[in-house]
């Protein structure tokens, strides 16, 4: 999960991984998804009792309204 | 059985030392704070680490690795506030969370790209972005977000 400084640069990256290809994410999208509701709760008391567990709700919203709706960016199930 | 009150009073110290201090505390030093014995600390933090599995312990022992947005081990992406620079983020994705951790100030995000070494820099402020620079800066997922289980987490 990096920053790059362009696509070309993640794509020329040595550990780039070919069957990333659909990885990318701007950064406008990525202030998105990383700035839900929860996240401007982290500071509070309670964070990890009343607001982790929406979380995970919240980031799938961002994902659909973004697009990023395959398995790649949904998670995968782990290998049985 | 963890008691809640406590997990969500151990996280919040947590975080908050780690937003004064740059570091995270070790569970000794949690103890006093929380009235505890350091024993009943060290599996306390535990219970912390369970329900918030998206940071972790280094392998192996008690010291909090990462505690995302930010990271007690540093990492390339160096987070500055009011020009110190004493903080890390725990990857390029949770850099841009850790602008609500310092409400109403500027949150400066400097890196360098993991293909040329040169630096980016990302201000934010409150969740805005203020300055990109290239303006071409641009994330990516290496892995999956369930396909990177067992890949190195920075990846």
């Amino acid at each position: 999960m990096n920053l790059f400084r362009s696509e070309e640069h993640v794509r020329r990256w040595s550990l780039f991984n070919p069957a990333s290809e659909e990885g990318f994410i701007s950064l406008p999208e990525l202030v998105e998804f990383f700035g839900t509701e929860t996240r401007r709760h982290m500071l509070d008391a309670d964070y990890l009792s009343a607001w982790y567990p929406r979380r995970g709700a919240e980031r799938l919203a961002v994902l659909e309204r973004i697009g990023k709706t395959s398995p790649f960016w949904l998670g995968t199930p782990a290998p049985a | 059985m963890a008691d809640p009150r406590l997990t969500d009073r151990m996280f919040h110290r947590i975080m908050r030392t780690l937003v004064e201090t740059g570091r995270a505390p070790h569970y000794a030093e949690l103890a006093r704070v929380l009235g505890l014995t350091v024993d009943e600390a060290r599996r306390q933090l535990l219970d912390v680490m369970e329900a918030y599995p998206i940071g972790w312990l280094h392998p192996e022992t008690h010291y909090i690795a990462s505690f995302p947005p930010l990271n007690s081990l540093p990492t390339q992406y160096r987070i500055s506030v009011r020009g110190e620079q004493k903080w890390f983020a725990q990857c390029g994705f949770e850099a841009t969370s850790a602008t609500w951790l310092f409400p109403g100030r500027t949150v400066r995000i400097e890196a360098p790209c993991l293909d040329c070494g040169d630096t980016m820099l990302v201000e934010m402020r409150d969740g805005r972005l203020l300055t990109v620079n290239p303006r071409t800066v641009v994330g990516h997922l290496n892995y999956g977000f369930g396909a990177s289980r067992g890949k190195p987490p920075y990846l």
